[in-house]
């Protein structure tokens, strides 16, 4: 309860602050933007530079935090006070564009020189869509594949420059490089009850045949099992139950654990902490030659339906598109398009990862898009967690998984 | 008129004008949002239709829905086990900390002051502090089980399904210690030294006062602490973000947490209102028990 009644403060703060700052200049057509990104990130540093430009329209910058982001958008909308510009994380954006809360930008993206569809990686792209009309831009982009310790590897006799091709090749790797005696599990996750654990297991389903709306199928109970007996083989930390990735890769970048799964976030720390040699390799596949697959990540900007100005919002989407060369160099993030040649950062380690995951990102599918993602993302997590601690087997709790998800969908 | 303005300035009206203040700032801040939940929980609330408040009626289906659901019955038991056992644990410690500060050796009060220190931190950080010294591998508490010979593997408190619930359970009761300690101490303090001389030389051992002057004149203290803690446990929140957020599947899971989670993160805010009504029909029931056990007390 006590949630419940700092949520009411928090909408009565949100609508005073919105009735104080609702006085604008008259010239100048005033955009707001809405996003989670901090000062040294992309939002307010384009922002600032757009306003430069003088354009004749001016933008103003608010910042919101990760976990408020569709409860500010849904509160806002509702109540007619929303922004014209948002980002929010892809597998949201079907909630808004589903409902009709997001401008549909098909239109105006056909007539722009600027934004093509064509630039961007398939995944990205079609978290924007719905109905196979366009709700969105994708803001930037990211992935998930595996770091691995080399140093681990030859240590053990295994080639470093040969990383596991297949799950076999994985569990064989794993079984090698797990070492209790000097606290080194062989790999690390996570399956963490939350919307990570379903970002990880997706791309292990859809690789073997499944997806969302099939995860039952024997590829993804085969992928469950694998994981399962990573876990209970002691060759991941029974932790990866309920740590987050971040925190998880973190026993790798300390020499506890030779491999991990994650995505692009952790370079900067790692080349800072991880004192070894380590390589990034695509993701194993379930067996040599199989459709490869990864999970897609980050956030896509947004026009609301309710703008008064739809015309200059989207020239400011223009704007921060026409600056996605600057994503990764100036703020370290993976612009989700596939026509920009990314630039070497002069740091060896960081520059051969940057190619796996641009690689990886090829295969990156959107989770859903389906404007109830979290009940399904909800019923996989469920799956996963009640497989790896032993309550159900996997093909148990994957075809209860696809009954709530069969019911979801409708 | 002239009556009516008299009481105002000095008499019944006086009164009532000053009771209505609180009133009216209890029912603005608690009463409104609590009547507002109540009404959601028999609503169909979408997340588009959160900001009006004309939406469909639904009857009992929401509590349908919630008790037709798998989880609800193990996070239930969940729920109580962790009220029962965290109550328990703070109190036992907490009553027995209280007995051994009240001894009052050198240093008593100042050892006591500085146990508050346990209740004055914020709970994201307590969990936090948890979260390493329950951790599989390399924590804290493992490490010294393991050196005393108690345990030959590892426990892993936060994922192992056996352990979690009982992993929040002792920060929790770790948390709540100090408060019951210092709560029971001032009980205690006013409990008359002239009855344990008397019963002493009547011969009666310490057992025999113990349970026969301590406990029954600390009893409106004692159902006081009990029933305030029966609300801070079903408050208890932040523990269960920071350790084990509910997992691994619901294991350690309870209705507060599993409340937040519906509304906020599966965006089914009809579900949470109507845990949330469940649970305050049960902190209902302690609030009545904390005032009828706290009426004694002014009455000397």
């Amino acid at each position: 309860m006590g949630i419940r009644k700092l949520a009411l403060v928090g909408a009565l703060a949100v609508a005073s602050f919105w009735t104080l700052s609702a006085s604008a200049k008259a010239e100048d057509v005033k955009i707001t933007v809405w996003s989670l990104d901090r000062d040294i990130q992309p939002a307010p540093n384009l922002i600032k530079d757009f306003n430069n430009l003088k354009t004749g329209i001016t933008v103003e910058y608010r910042q919101i935090q990760f976990d408020d982001v569709v409860s500010e958008a849904m509160r806002a909308y509702s109540t007619g006070q929303a922004p014209d510009i948002i980002a929010v994380d892809n597998p949201e954006h079907a909630l808004f564009s589903s409902r009709g809360a997001f401008l549909d930008l098909t239109d105006m993206i056909t007539q722009s020189s600027v934004i093509k569809p064509a630039n961007y990686y398939p995944g990205p792209l079609k978290s924007v869509m719905w109905k196979e009309r366009y709700f969105g831009v994708p803001k930037a982009t990211n992935t998930i594949a595996m770091y691995y310790n080399k140093d681990m590897f030859r240590a053990k006799g295994l080639d470093p420059d040969k990383p596991p091709q297949t799950w076999d090749d994985l569990l064989a790797a794993a079984r090698k490089l797990t070492d209790p005696a000097r606290n080194v599990y062989g790999i690390t996750f996570s399956a963490k009850a939350n919307e990570e654990g379903t970002f990880q297991f997706l791309p292990w389903a859809q690789m073997a045949g499944g997806s969302y709306d099939k995860i039952n199928t024997p590829g993804a109970v085969k992928a469950l099992e694998i994981w399962k007996t990573i876990v209970d083989e002691k060759l991941a930390s029974r932790d990866t139950l309920t740590r987050s990735q971040w925190d998880s890769t973190g026993t790798f970048n300390s020499g506890n654990a030779a491999m991990a799964i994650s995505g692009p976030w952790e370079l900067d720390r790692m080349v800072k902490e991880a004192k070894f040699d380590w390589g990034v390799a695509l993701l194993p596949l379930p067996e040599a030659g199989a459709k490869r697959s990864s999970a897609m990540g980050d956030f896509n900007w947004a026009i609301f339906s309710k703008t008064q100005h739809p015309k200059e919002a989207f020239k400011v989407l223009e704007y921060f598109v026409s600056q996605d060369d600057r994503m990764f160099k100036d703020f370290g993030q993976l612009p989700a398009r596939s026509d920009l040649a990314i630039p070497p950062t002069g740091q060896p380690l960081k520059d051969a990862a940057l190619k796996v995951f641009q690689e990886q990102l090829q295969y990156a599918q959107p989770r859903g898009p389906h404007p109830a993602w979290p009940k399904i993302s909800k019923a996989i997590q469920d799956a996963i967690q009640a497989a790896l601690t032993g309550q159900m087997s996997p093909k148990d709790a994957l075809d209860q998984a696809d009954q709530k998800i069969k019911a979801v969908l409708g | 008129m002239k009556r009516l303005l008299l009481s105002i300035s000095d008499g019944r009206g006086f009164d009532i004008a000053l009771v209505s203040v609180p009133l009216t700032f209890l029912f603005m801040m608690a009463g409104l949002p609590l009547a507002y939940n109540i009404v959601m929980s028999f609503q169909e609330v979408d997340m588009f239709s959160l900001g009006t408040f004309l939406r469909p009626f639904v009857g009992l289906k929401n509590y349908a829905t919630l008790f037709s659901m798998p989880e609800t019955w193990p996070i239930l038991k969940n729920t109580a086990l962790f009220v029962i056992a965290s109550i328990a644990g703070q109190f036992i410690i907490g009553f027995g900390l209280a007995l051994f500060f009240w001894t009052n050796f050198p240093g008593a009060s100042w050892l006591r002051g500085l146990f508050l220190v346990s209740w004055v931190m914020p709970g994201l950080v307590v969990g936090a502090i948890w979260n390493w010294i329950l951790s599989g591998d390399f924590g804290v508490l493992n490490y010294l089980l393991r050196e005393s010979g108690l345990i030959t593997g590892n426990i892993f408190w936060r994922s192992d399904p056996s352990f979690s619930l009982w992993a929040v359970v002792i920060a929790n009761i770790w948390l709540g210690i100090s408060f019951n300690m210092i709560l029971l101490s001032v009980g205690l303090s006013t409990i008359s030294q002239d009855l344990y001389e008397a019963a002493e030389l009547d011969g009666a051992n310490v057992f025999q006062r113990f349970f026969t002057i301590t406990l029954p004149m600390m009893r409106s203290t004692i159902g006081a602490i009990i029933s305030l803690g029966l609300i801070f446990t079903l408050q208890q929140f932040d523990l269960f973000a920071a350790i084990t957020a509910g997992g691994p599947n619901n294991s350690s899971n309870v209705a507060q947490y599993w409340a937040w989670d519906l509304s906020f993160r599966q965006y089914d805010f009809a579900q949470g209102a109507t845990i949330s009504v469940i649970m305050i029909v049960f902190v209902m029931i302690a609030s009545v028990v904390y005032v009828r056990s706290t009426r004694h007390e002014v009455r000397g």
